[in-house]
């Protein structure tokens, strides 16, 4: 009888054992992580202060920012910088940011499909960079705010609320506009269209030969073409009241005339363009232009560097140009698309998280970017450019183009609607004929006035 | 009476550990999905506002949320229909019929079945290229030279089909291979009765194979919803990214831009709300449907 009792309890004990092993395993996991991280590194060095940096792992590799920690920790003695870089750096940080860990700097551009910028964005979860504008630059004598390239800090690119405060600090900034095969054009004597009669003409001819003139990898790479044919169509204010969504700015004849040109550059777009326009298939269109199968492609400077590796038609050199005005007298103009590094509300490290930042305009770290291709909007970066990456920096040179910066202003979130849906992603419906122009411009407007009201 | 109490007790020492497990991982999650539900909130902050029914007031005026269900239900129904045809077929032939190669046809439908989707969606994206696809290649036998090339991923209107061909594909081996197991089941005697009363192949296959299986049959369609969910948004989160212009979204996927793209959180869990329903009620109302005395042998 005592026997059994004795095993009765001993089988208890083991599956209450059991439990607790079990939920422990489950339930500990983050928390060890986290204290190895703090306590191990701290212990090791003098005054242990540990700055947590989170980069997106981008075409430009993540060895740039091991280097950049290092010649951190260089100038910063007693600094040990922890670098957590990712091609998804948003599925690897975020668990631990929704149980209170934040890391003290991110740096991860908007537009991303996991958002993450833009919903703490959204959700004032942003630290004001502000005092960072006036900070020297460790190691040099220039303030941060004077050496960033004029144009950058004004934007809705930098300041998405549009109350004149800074919460983006403007990372590796590239050019966009229309790629194409100058080899391709020299050899058939085409001129580089500067304006869009020209284009159409120069498609008519394309046409005949069995070249389309038109082709994008997604629609996603819409934005920053729209952008620049916003600007060459109404200028700069129009432009900003397109981005803060002012009432019946997209039923304007100016933002009328953009959807029009978008619908009449439908008609020669690659006719197998659509099929491929998703993140599957997105490089069999830019193949095209390899091919010589369709002529220009939205793009940025990451493209050659994307399709390195490519085949292409003998005599290929890349060709890039701005995007044509759509008024008449304009300049061309060309988006300049940069990413976004910040410093979130509940970083435990701000102050050394705000002195990274300063360091990031650093000749010491556009250098170390510059290496991998990236490249710093800064004074005398000019001077650091690869003769390839000249090619495309230069299309501001001498006032050739006219740079647009910034996107759409953010707002509280709004439940089913987005601009990426209502303006870009619709450009797959206008190409296949599912929706007509002016269905799509009252479907922007619509989206405009629903985002207005969470401004 | 000591000893019955000692044994609830001990009866609930054991059921302990998985009763705990699944109020963590399973109650508390459902519960949280239908409590975010009823908030407005980005998924950071502390500022999560209390909104009541809204986030559903919302829903039920959403044309993309409609457009995401219908493309659900579409691809539920075709998707069990057509694999559970052809399952059978093959279950059917490669169990009762002696053909030569059985175990490699066996094999043969299984594979897709261990592959990852995404491996398969670059086999089906390679197919329905529209240039130098399998698809494409084959049919411009039977069309006109110059004839513009289908766009299987890119027409909104065929893109769903699209994705149904490479659904079907991926599930016909597992299926098959279910079904295969109970149909061995059925005892040889039977057959032989029937062939004696002079009953064909297909008369059999309708009258003796399906009947006794029934039960099996039933199981799987719970599977084939539930499953049709699931796959339905990884096949299109790795082949079409709900594109052209979300005609290929499916409203997993729909839920997943609007709670992370969108930032809309709770927006995002108010549409898991309607799909906890939805597969729930379903695979109830199919359980109610299918109910059929089960048959002994």
């Amino acid at each position: 009888m005592k026997k059994e009792k004795l095993k009765r309890w001993l089988a208890a004990g083991l599956v209450a054992a059991m439990t607790m092993t079990c939920l422990a395993g489950c339930g500990g996991g983050s928390s060890t992580d986290g204290d190895n991280g703090d306590s191990g590194e701290g212990g090791a060095d003098g005054d242990g202060q540990v700055l947590k940096v989170a980069a997106l792992e981008s075409a430009y590799g993540a060895d740039m920012w091991t280097e950049v920690a290092a010649a951190f920790e260089e100038t910063h003695e007693g600094v040990k910088v922890e670098v957590t870089t990712d091609k998804k750096i948003e599925d690897k940080i975020t668990p631990a940011m929704k149980s209170g860990d934040y890391p003290d700097v991110v740096h991860c551009a908007t537009g991303r499909d996991a958002a993450l910028t833009e919903t703490l964005t959204k959700e004032k979860g942003l630290a004001c960079l502000d005092e960072v504008l006036d900070m020297t630059i460790p190691g040099e004598d220039v303030t941060v705010k004077d050496k960033i390239l004029p144009g950058f800090l004004d934007t809705l690119g930098t300041m998405p609320y549009n109350d004149g405060k800074t919460y983006y600090a403007p990372m590796f900034y590239s050019p966009c506009g229309l790629f194409y095969n100058a080899g391709l054009l020299k050899e058939k004597k085409w001129e580089v269209p500067t304006t869009w009669e020209e284009m159409w003409e120069l498609g008519d001819k394309a046409k005949e030969e069995g070249i389309a003139l038109f082709t994008y990898p997604t629609t996603g790479y819409f934005d920053a073409f729209t952008y620049a044919l916003l600007e060459s169509s109404g200028g700069a204010d129009f432009y900003n009241k397109c981005m803060t969504y002012e009432d019946g700015i997209w039923e304007s004849d100016e933002a009328t005339a953009v959807f029009e040109l978008i619908g009449k550059l439908a008609e020669y777009v690659e006719p197998t363009t659509v099929g491929n326009a998703n993140d599957e298939g997105f490089t069999k269109n830019q193949q095209l232009i390899l091919d010589n199968k369709a002529i220009f492609c939205p793009n940025g400077t990451w493209l050659p560097g994307e399709m390195a590796d490519a085949p292409r038609a003998e005599g290929f050199e890349w060709g890039f140009t701005a995007v044509p005005a759509v008024a008449a007298g304009e300049k061309p103009s060309s988006f300049t698309f940069f990413e976004q590094l910040w410093v979130p509300a509940e970083a435990k490290n701000q102050e050394l998280a705000m002195e990274w930042v300063a360091f990031m305009y650093s000749d010491k770290a556009a250098e170390i970017f510059a290496n991998a291709g990236a490249v710093q909007p800064i004074n005398g970066i000019s001077e650091k450019l690869s003769d390839e990456n000249k090619l495309y920096y230069q299309i501001y040179d001498n006032d050739a183009a006219v740079a647009v910066m910034g996107g759409f202003a953010a707002t509280e979130p709004v439940e089913g609607v987005s601009m990426a849906d209502s303006l870009f992603k619709a450009v797959d419906s206008i190409v296949s004929g599912d929706k007509t122009v002016e269905e799509w411009q009252t479907g922007v407007e619509e989206t405009s006035d629903k985002l207005r009201d969470a401004m | 009476m000591k000893s019955k109490r000692g044994k609830n007790g001990f009866i609930a020492v054991c059921i302990l550990p998985s009763v705990i497990l699944f109020i963590i991982f399973m109650l508390i999650p459902t519960v949280n999905v239908f409590k975010m539900s009823m908030y407005k909130w980005g998924g950071f902050s502390n500022n999560k506002t209390f909104v009541g029914m809204n986030n559903f007031k919302i829903l039920f005026q959403d044309d993309k949320f409609y457009r995401s269900f219908q493309n659900s239900i579409l691809l539920i129904v075709l998707v069990t229909i057509v694999t559970m045809a052809f399952a059978l077929i093959f279950a059917a032939i490669l169990s009762r019929e002696k053909i030569k190669g059985q175990n490699f046809f066996r094999i043969i439908f299984y594979i897709p079945n261990i592959l990852s989707v995404v491996v398969i969606s670059a086999i089906f994206s390679a197919i329905y290229d529209p240039n130098q696809g399998l698809l494409n290649s084959i049919l411009s036998v039977f069309r006109a030279k110059d004839a513009a090339p289908i766009l299987w991923l890119g027409n909104q209107r065929l893109v769903v089909y699209s994705l149904v061909i490479a659904m079907v594909w991926q599930a016909i081996g597992y299926y098959m291979v279910m079904y295969m197991a109970s149909m061995a089941g059925v005892p040889e005697s039977l057959y032989e009765s029937a062939n004696l009363e002079g009953a064909g192949k297909i008369y059999q296959f309708f009258h003796i194979t399906l009947p006794l299986i029934w039960t099996n049959v039933r199981t799987t369609l719970t599977f084939f919803i539930i499953s049709t969910i699931n796959l339905s948004f990884l096949f299109v989160q790795a082949m079409t990214s709900g594109k052209p212009d979300g005609a290929s979204e499916v409203f997993l996927s729909y839920m997943y831009g609007q709670a992370y793209t969108n930032s809309s959180y709770g927006y995002g869990m108010a549409i898991g709300v309607v799909v906890f329903l939805f597969s729930f009620g379903l695979a109830g109302l199919v359980n109610l449907v299918t109910k059929r005395e089960p048959l002994e042998f």
